[in-house]
């Protein structure tokens, strides 16, 4: 990959979030992290650990790919990092914030302001139009939208003459990329995709990739995927292979070629 | 197929519990109405057996023509004295005994009120010695024997806790009242009374004195010897009879009872009661439209697979009819048996004696099953029918666009069923036609079915105008309620319109009653001039209340209004008589043509123009008016005037009234305070010389104003209740409709609530679309209902309201209540939605 490396973009960054983030320890450069994190559903003999003891650091301003065969916990992992599930044991951190400890609420509002989510699905509000969605995470917190970011976002998501339209008048590549705008508006501290591309032809793949590339290094978006295509995890900065809830192998700079070896070895 | 459509019920049968729930209320309402009545009227009939056992046959004057349905029997001319002697002497007479019974004798309870209602009759009667010729039998103390002796009916002894031995006033609308010494206590007919009817039974001699009996009869008991059969002589007796008497036997004479009294019980129990029942079951038919149709659209999926897997239309069709005609029988079947309870608790309402048991026929059951399923059945046929359209390949489609607009078809049906819907209103409320009350039915139905189809194109724009300070308010809640409110305009509207039919009813009603108060009050400061009026509710009174103000120095221009049952040709009226010099004193009438002062002329009379118009008299017509007893009197018409709060048909002068009428009978005495006595000191002198006719009311104008009114209002206030009913129904509606597009959000309610909507503001945000919703229906409700209510008042100007008040505050307030009942029906759904799990709710499929 020819990106440059992703420290470099965080000290040119002008996003203020990165700009106030303290860079001093360790715990702070990461914008999530997971600590020993298992999670387990069902008791007793039944039980199956999806997550078994993952440690894992999410570094600002990276693109961290997530892959693993079907069943080894990547999706439950998202989940519980981006403090939609709780954990069995451990602890996840979403900044210094432990998620653990926080009700529902204190969660709520922490996902409204720190988190962002792109899902295989779209999931787009269809009785809105685009904009509308677009900007619904502002909304939500009762938040005017910042019209320069707002424009940017737009501009680079080629959406713009798209705003007015409903999402069912919207094709899946464009729903797609009003749900990333929609993730980056609010320009949280880190974005989750889930299998973004899993809905996708190869060609509406490809921009929506190569625009999530853009705003990890024009604008220093931290974001983590989970994803099953090795096309899709080679833009991202890191790759990390889980297998049956544990990381077992880490890939920096990834290429698809790479990608396509290491999951065969896994057999996934 | 079969198994498909049961299936489908059981995994359903939460979400249908709600629409169950509007036909159980119709269906309850169907049956228990009919148990109520059925029970009533066996109540009656065991009486009037019991009353007419031992009367062979029964003497009375003609049956008063137009006298109406009555409980216990249309009313007849009474006969003199003199015939009782006539029929003792026929051939197979066991005994004879003459009854006198006239309504207006009160019991007074100690509190100087009187004891009973203001509905029921409060009898008075004399004793009868032979038993088997009366209605009464003495359960307690003795028959009654100097002429201060009273017996009173179980009923009143057991209400008003009376006993043998005490005193008692009793008040007659015949004079003054007076005390009494209770005797015994007696049943009538077996039952402690007649429907909730009081009796106070005296001395043959009493009787005449206090009720006026005028050497009059009410009628004559007949026994016959035994071996002589009671057609037989019955058919000697009427032999022996003049023209204006008849002869009944007993059972004819119970039997004339039962059937008049069946007539009224249907005219004021069964009829309304039944019309509110399909009010609910034509609300519940909406809900049941809306959820099979939510159904359906949720199941799609599901029936375009069955086509995919070689299901044909038909058994689509079918697996649908079939969930709906289960649900029905079952809703039926639970409203039935509701019924019962209904019925029951209606009966201890009423006041039924205690150990009544329920008449439960068959047919009351079979109709509320049949009535229940068949709603339920019809109203699912049109979602059926769009189930059958479903196509195989909606099977492989990722979703359904929703649909979009309205097709024209449905929107010309619309337009034409409202239509021809206000058509019928128009027709029916002409008059032209006769049957009028059906016709407006049906009319007043078509419009709500026109608007309902109509009401989708209404539902964007009008969602957005009341969407839009929920928007302001709410932040991204309220944009998003408003949003889901529009999304599926059908739906909505449907949901909607159920609300629309109960409020539109409230509305026209209270337009009604507010007009008619209007109009009360302008004809009432139009026609009373006198600062007092006087009255009873109930029968005529004596002139003694006239005469008693007369002699009091403190009041001046006594006036009083005498009534008179007549009859002109075949119609049954009253005929007015009144002191020509009361004219502008204490009253006014206003001439349309003719000349009313011409009423100080002997034998000339006035008349009002409705009357003049419907029987085309005109101003020197010459009316002969025949009276119950008295000689015919020949009026030349002499004026015409207009509608009057006081009286109305023909007036005569008290003069001309005179020869005609030997019982004098008043229903209004008018007066003005005297020469320097205030109004307010001249009332208490008028309230204390009445203090011993506690059956008549005496009120200044502006107390009688207000009477009016509340009069009215009450009215608005009874109907204003049932139809909550009604709109409570319409409230599960929304809950109901509120619950299933919760469900369906699933997903979208999962992703807010991951992009961080909190669960207050999930909360919020369908608790305003619920208002939303409400509002929609409260806004349709109102514009169709004041439309109605218009209308309505026009139709009635000839009746007398001529005034149309339009009540904006009871409007405003029926607005607020229906969106604090969209607060109410969003409880329920708006914590299920706060409470989904949002990891669960994103990835349901």
């Amino acid at each position: 990959m020819r990106n440059p490396p992703p420290y470099m973009v965080l000290m040119m960054s002008t996003a203020p979030e990165a700009a106030q983030a303290p860079v001093a320890t360790n715990a702070a450069t990461a914008a999530a992290r997971a600590v020993a994190a298992v999670k387990e559903y069902g008791r007793g003999a039944t039980s199956v650990r999806a997550v078994d003891g993952i440690t894992l650091e999410l570094a600002r301003g990276r693109f961290t790919a997530i892959m693993g065969p079907s069943g080894s916990g990547k999706s439950t992992l998202l989940h519980c990092m981006a403090g939609l599930d709780r954990l069995t044991e451990g602890s996840t951190y979403i900044g210094d914030v432990e998620l653990g400890s926080l009700s529902d609420k204190e969660l709520t509002l922490l996902r409204r302001a720190k988190v962002g989510f792109i899902f295989q699905t779209f999931n787009l509000v269809p009785t809105l139009d685009a904009l509308d969605n677009i900007v619904l995470p502002l909304t939500i917190a009762g938040r005017k939208p910042d019209q320069a970011a707002l424009d940017e976002v737009v501009r680079i998501t080629g959406l713009g003459d798209r705003l007015s339209h409903r999402p069912a008048e919207l094709s899946g590549g464009q729903q797609q990329r009003v749900a990333a705008a929609r993730a980056l508006v609010s320009r949280p501290e880190i974005i989750f995709a889930d299998e973004p591309t899993g809905n996708l032809d190869s060609r509406a793949s490809a921009e929506l990739l190569d625009f999530l590339g853009h705003a990890v290094t024009d604008l220093g978006q931290t974001i983590a995927m989970v994803t099953h295509d090795p096309l899709a995890a080679s833009h991202a900065d890191r790759v990390v292979f889980l297998a049956d809830g544990r990381v077992v192998e880490e890939m920096a700079s990834p290429t698809a070629d790479g990608i396509l070896d290491v999951m065969r070895h896994l057999g996934g | 197929m079969v198994k498909v459509g049961l299936r489908s019920l059981l995994t359903h049968k939460l979400r249908l519990l709600l629409t169950t729930l509007a036909i159980v209320v119709g269906v309850a309402s169907v049956t228990g109405t009919f148990i109520l009545t059925d029970t009533i009227n066996s109540t009656f009939n065991r009486i009037f057996q019991d009353a007419n056992a031992g009367v062979a046959v029964t003497v009375q004057g003609h049956q008063l023509r137009g006298s109406g349905d009555d409980i216990g029997g249309p009313a007849h001319a009474p006969v003199p004295r003199s015939l009782l002697g006539t029929v003792r002497g026929v051939t197979g007479v066991k005994d004879a005994v003459g009854i006198l019974q006239r309504n207006g004798a009160t019991f007074i309870g100690s509190d100087g009120k009187p004891l009973g209602g203001n509905g029921p009759p409060t009898f008075g009667t004399n004793w009868v010695a032979d038993a088997e010729l009366s209605p009464f039998h003495l359960r307690e103390g003795a028959a009654p024997s100097s002429s201060d002796d009273v017996v009173i009916d179980a009923l009143t002894a057991s209400k008003h806790h009376v006993v043998v031995g005490q005193h008692i006033l009793i008040a007659f609308l015949g004079g003054a009242e007076e005390q009494f010494l209770v005797r015994g206590i007696a049943s009538f007919g077996g039952s402690d009374s007649l429907g909730g009817a009081t009796f106070a039974i005296f001395t043959e001699a009493t009787a005449e004195r206090v009720l006026d009996g005028q050497n009059m009869y009410t009628r004559i008991n007949v026994s016959a010897v035994s071996g002589t059969a009671d057609t037989d002589l019955r058919d000697r007796i009427a032999a022996t009879l003049p023209s204006y008497a008849e002869a009944q036997t007993g059972q004819q004479a119970a039997a004339a009872a039962e059937q008049s009294t069946e007539a009224t019980i249907s005219t004021f129990i069964g009829t309304p009661l039944l019309v509110f029942a399909f009010i609910f079951l034509f609300v519940g038919s909406f809900l049941i439209v809306n959820t099979f149709n939510i159904l359906i659209a949720q199941r799609t999926r599901e029936l375009a697979l069955l086509r995919v897997l070689g299901a044909t239309r038909r058994q689509v069709l079918a697996s649908v009819l079939l969930e709906a005609s289960l649900t029905g029988l079952f809703a039926s079947g639970v409203g039935v048996l509701a019924g019962i309870l209904v019925a029951s608790g209606l009966t201890a309402l009423i006041g039924s004696p205690a150990g009544t048991t329920l008449a439960l026929q068959p047919r009351s059951f079979i109709i509320g099953i049949v009535v229940g399923t068949v709603v339920t059945v019809g109203a699912t046929m049109i979602p059926a029918r769009r189930a059958t359209r479903v196509p195989p390949v909606a099977a492989l489609r990722e979703a359904l666009p929703e649909t979009q607009g309205l097709p024209r078809r449905r929107i010309a049906s619309g337009a034409v069923v409202l239509v021809l819907g206000w058509i019928a209103i128009g027709v029916a409320l002409s008059g032209a036609t006769g049957v009028t009350l059906q016709l407006l039915g049906g009319g007043v139905l078509a419009v709500f079915i026109g608007v309902a189809l109509l009401a989708p194109l209404l539902v964007r724009p009008l969602a957005l105008v009341l969407g839009w300070p929920v928007r302001r308010a709410r932040g991204a809640a309220g944009l998003l309620a408003g949003e889901n409110a529009r999304r599926n305009p059908r739906r909505t509207a449907l949901t909607s319109a159920a609300l629309m039919i109960g409020l539109a009813l409230v509305t026209s009603v209270a337009v009604l009653t507010a007009s008619f108060r209007a109009s009360a009050d302008a004809a009432i400061s139009g026609a009373l001039r006198g600062d007092y009026i006087v009255f009873a509710r109930g029968p005529a009174f004596s002139p003694q209340v006239a005469d008693a103000l007369r002699s009091d120095q403190r009041l001046a221009d006594v006036s009083e209004l005498r009534v008179s049952d007549i009859l002109i040709g075949s119609s049954s009226q009253s005929l007015v008589a009144i002191d020509p010099a009361s004219e502008n004193r204490t009253l006014t009438f206003e001439t349309v043509s003719g000349d009313v002062g011409s009423i100080s002329q002997l034998n000339t009379a006035i008349l009002d123009k409705g009357e003049a118009a419907s029987s085309k008299v005109h101003v020197g017509d010459t009316v002969t008016i025949t009276f119950p007893t008295g000689p015919d009197l020949r009026v030349r018409v002499g004026g015409i005037y207009n509608t009057n709060a006081l009286a109305s048909g023909y007036i005569v002068s008290l003069a001309t009234l005179a020869p005609h009428v030997s019982m004098q009978r008043d229903f209004t005495v008018l007066a003005n305070a005297a020469p320097g006595v205030t109004v307010a000191d001249g009332e208490s002198a008028l309230k204390s010389d009445l203090s011993h006719f506690p059956l008549v009311m005496a009120m200044s104008r502006s107390e009688y104003r207000d009477f009016v009114g509340t009069q009215i209002d009450s009215l608005l206030n009874l109907v204003t209740g049932l139809l909550l009913l009604a709109i409570i129904i319409a409230v599960l509606g929304i809950i109901n409709t509120l619950a299933l597009s919760v469900l369906e959000r699933t997903r979208e309610i999962g992703l807010l609530r991951a992009l961080g909507m909190t669960r207050g503001q999930t909360r919020s945000m369908v608790r305003w679309e619920s208002v939303i919703i409400a509002l929609l229906g409260a806004v349709l409700g109102l514009v169709v209902g004041v439309t109605l209510g218009v209308a309505l008042v026009n139709a009635l100007y000839s009746l007398g309201i001529d005034h149309l008040a339009i009540p904006f505050g009871n409007m405003l307030q029926y607005a607020v209540i229906a969106a604090l009942f969209g607060v109410a029906a969003a409880v329920f759904p708006s914590i299920r939605a706060s409470r989904l799990d949002v990891l669960q709710a994103i990835s349901t499929e």
